[in-house]
């Protein structure tokens, strides 16, 4: 099909590939072909044969029943989907806003902007519906062909939420921008994206966080629920239905998803394309002052002007804040597990929370040292300084490591008084990580844009793999040396040392990587 | 009058390109020094190895008889490389920005504070030291750079392409900072596009072309070499390097 020059289905086809082309770069690391043929063919094969298949032969002659259970089942999945899909068009919403510079382009085509408005908001629809859709067609599609058409509505509902979580993602981000500014909207609209993506696994957590006593597991809230009088409300069975193809719940969902998609474009249709300019102008504008105000004490040494440096250049990278805060979301389930077992005297569960934490710093502190080493915005600057590059190093390498002992400090702590020993594995098998992952990006170092931070940070699979496996055998020492088994814990402690000094180069060889990779 | 710089049969291929062919020249101290030529020439790759960024396949460099390749850090810390694009990062304030820098030198605080504020006072900057580069104009960001560049006092300064991009103020401004800095005893080397400039500041002026050297001395010199007695910088540098040679 040709769409005709200038026609909404011609300008949603450009924005469809360029997205498209965004998420392979993203998951490419480069290599597109590869990633084309991943998402394009192979993922769906897998998912065909090893979920879609199974279940269409399992589910060939039986109804879904619609009962209670099923029903908040249904409800609660659906709820879960528009809340990961929200924190992808929310942060959609906020690169429509900035991160696209075309917008002058577009308007000062003979274009309509209502239209080049809509198209636009669509294709934050259809990507973050391409996502879901993507893994779950292969799944559904052969159930709905033996036996089940009407299950491909789930399909249809899908897009529905996600022309819904379009619609809320775009208010949201257009309302932060009137209450907080174009700037601000940035930062908060990515620190909320990864927020609202997690909200769902710190949900899940609840039970570690608030402890067994105060809340029962997710499947037994569920059961409880489905026996009250208020969840047996026959409304609360069209999700199911619309998912099964049920004509009238099915409409229901169209109409919800179109409805609220097309309310977001109405009220913010007259606005957009001011705030749009006005957010392009706002990068240009020189009136961002630091808090301290024109008072700066100046370094006294190479490392201490370079450290601060990188934690100011930190502190103020929302993107890189949003990032790490997704992972340390991750780490708040792993402290309370920590503290309350350390508590309650669990020795089991305490070194397997102890190998967690040290797996999770060995990320994190490895995401800053990509950042505080290879996306280095001026390292001309710093080649033609008289410091020693070992000195910019160790400096950079403190500045990838002290934010990640700041937030381990209050685990850690109390940790000490509840049970020392597993403090200590923890603290050891932590810092040793850290190390690890730090030395692993000077070692491996490529230059990128702190930017690609989004993207894959790491050089090449194979580092990735050995930061990772090198990152399990440090948890799992760190697991044994909670656990009091020192010698044991020698085995994995000396195979992690083994490959870290594999892995090592010479600041020649670093150079010449360098140099082949420029 | 001692050399500031020398350069001795200095040569740099990129891949089999040749970038800089057997170069040799020397830089009076004090004096100013343009260093021109077509696009491509080998003039951002001589300075870039003069700063230390890149390591000559054969040659040798001497800054104030420093060897550059011996003993890069000494002759370091005596150079300051200002390149065509800002060495800056966004999300400092021009403050921190010449914190950093004066910390990298190793410049004590209680030299590197007081200077910081004559040079952003003395370039315009004082009243937005509190903001982030990232909103900064060109010819701001480029004051900023130039004022990283001066933080340690260099001996001497190198400088690719400083005026490009900047407008008629802001030039002169750069103009008035270069020949101060000389007149306080500084060297300064530069490569521009803009003739007039070279014309009008440089004390002497060299024109490369594919790697080479093929015409260095005083303006009066050049002219006498070309055998055009009272022609303009443009003239010399066209009948030097040939009309195709610089519209490379």
């Amino acid at each position: 099909m040709i769409a005709a020059p200038g026609s909404a289905l011609w300008l949603l086809r450009h924005e469809l590939r360029l997205s498209w082309r965004g998420m392979l770069q993203k998951r490419s690391r480069g290599r597109g072909k590869f990633a084309r043929i991943w998402l394009t063919i192979a993922l769906p094969l897998i998912l065909l044969v090893t979920a879609g298949l199974p279940i269409a032969l399992g589910v060939r002659h039986r109804q879904v029943p619609i009962i209670p259970v099923a029903n908040l089942i249904a409800a609660a999945a659906l709820i879960m989907l528009f809340t990961l899909m929200l924190s992808q068009t929310l942060a959609a919403a906020v690169d429509a806003l900035y991160e696209r510079a075309d917008f002058d382009l577009l308007f000062s085509s003979p274009l309509a902007p209502r239209k080049v408005l809509i198209v636009r908001f669509l294709a934050v629809a259809v990507g973050a519906f391409s996502i879901f859709g993507m893994v779950l067609t292969p799944i559904i599609l052969p159930s709905a062909i033996w036996g089940h058409p009407g299950w491909l509505a789930a399909i249809v509902v899908l897009f529905c939420i996600a022309l819904a979580a379009s619609g809320v993602g775009l208010l949201l981000a257009a309302g932060l921008f009137r209450l907080i500014g174009p700037r601000r909207t940035r930062t908060v609209g990515q620190v909320l994206a990864a927020v609202i993506g997690a909200a769902f696994f710190l949900i899940a957590q609840a039970r570690n966080i608030l402890g067994g006593t105060k809340t029962a597991s997710v499947a037994a809230v569920v059961m409880q629920f489905s026996r009250e009088p208020r969840f047996q409300s026959p409304a609360l069975s069209w999700p199911l239905r619309a998912l099964l193809g049920e004509p009238l719940p099915l409409l229901a969902a169209i109409g919800i998803g179109g409805g609220v998609f097309l309310i977001a474009n109405q009220l913010l249709g007259a606005h957009f394309a001011a705030d749009a300019a006005a957010a392009a102008g706002a990068g240009a504008s020189p009136a961002r002052r630091t808090k301290a105000g024109g008072r700066v004490r100046f370094a006294a040494s190479p490392f201490s002007a370079t450290l601060a440096k990188e934690l100011r250049l930190i502190l103020r990278d929302p993107a890189l804040i949003a990032q790490v805060l997704l992972r340390v979301l991750y780490m708040i389930p792993l402290g309370f597990i920590l503290l309350r077992q350390a508590g309650q005297g669990h020795s089991l569960v305490l070194p397997g929370s102890a190998a967690a934490l040290s797996l999770v710093a060995s990320q994190v502190s490895g995401s800053l040292a990509w950042i505080t080493i290879s996306a280095e915005d001026a390292p001309d600057l710093l080649s033609c300084a008289p410091t020693p590059t070992r000195t910019i190093r160790q400096a950079k390498i403190a500045a990838a490591i002290l934010p990640v002992a700041a937030m381990l400090v209050p685990v850690l702590l109390p940790l000490y008084v509840l049970a020392p020993m597993v403090a200590l594995a923890a603290t050891l098998g932590c810092a040793a990580s850290m190390t690890m992952a730090s030395l692993l990006n000077v070692w491996w170092q490529r230059p990128g844009k702190r930017s690609d931070m989004r993207r894959a940070r790491s050089p090449s699979w194979f580092v990735t793999l050995a930061e990772v496996l090198l990152g399990l055998l440090i948890a799992a020492a760190t697991a044994l040396l909670a656990a009091g088994l020192f010698g044991w814990a020698l085995i994995p402690a000396a195979l992690a040392l083994a490959g870290v000094l594999m892995l090592s180069r010479t600041d020649a060889q670093i150079a010449q990587a360098l140099r082949a990779a420029s | 009058m001692t050399d500031a710089l020398t350069i001795r049969g200095l040569s740099k291929t990129f891949g089999g390109k040749v970038a800089v062919d057997n170069l040799s020249l020397s830089v009076r101290a004090g004096e100013l020094y343009a260093l021109l030529g077509p696009n491509g020439a080998g003039k951002t790759t001589t300075l870039r190895m003069v700063a230390g960024l890149l390591k000559p396949n054969s040659g040798d460099i001497e800054v104030f008889g420093r060897n550059v390749l011996a003993d890069p850090a000494a002759a370091k810390q005596i150079i300051a490389w200002a390149p065509d694009e800002p060495m800056l990062y966004d999300r400092l304030t021009p403050l921190e920005y010449l914190d950093f820098v004066a910390g990298l030198w190793g410049v004590d605080p209680k030299v590197s504070a007081p200077r910081a504020e004559e040079l952003l006072r003395w370039l315009g900057l004082w009243d937005n030291r509190a903001e982030r580069c990232e909103g900064f104009s060109r010819g701001m960001k480029q004051k900023t750079a130039l004022a990283g560049a001066l933080i340690h006092d260099p001996q001497l300064l190198i400088l690719d392409e400083p005026l490009t991009g900047l407008d008629a103020a802001v030039a002169r401004q750069v103009k008035d900072l270069l020949q101060e800095r000389v007149k306080g005893g500084a060297t300064v080397i530069l490569t521009t596009h803009i003739l007039e400039v070279a014309e009008r500041m440089a004390d002497r002026i060299g024109i490369i072309q594919n790697g080479r050297l093929v015409a260095d001395g005083t303006l009066d010199e050049l002219r006498a070499r070309s055998g055009e007695g009272r022609a303009t910088l443009e003239d010399v540098f066209l009948d030097l390097v040939g009309a195709e040679g610089a519209a490379a």
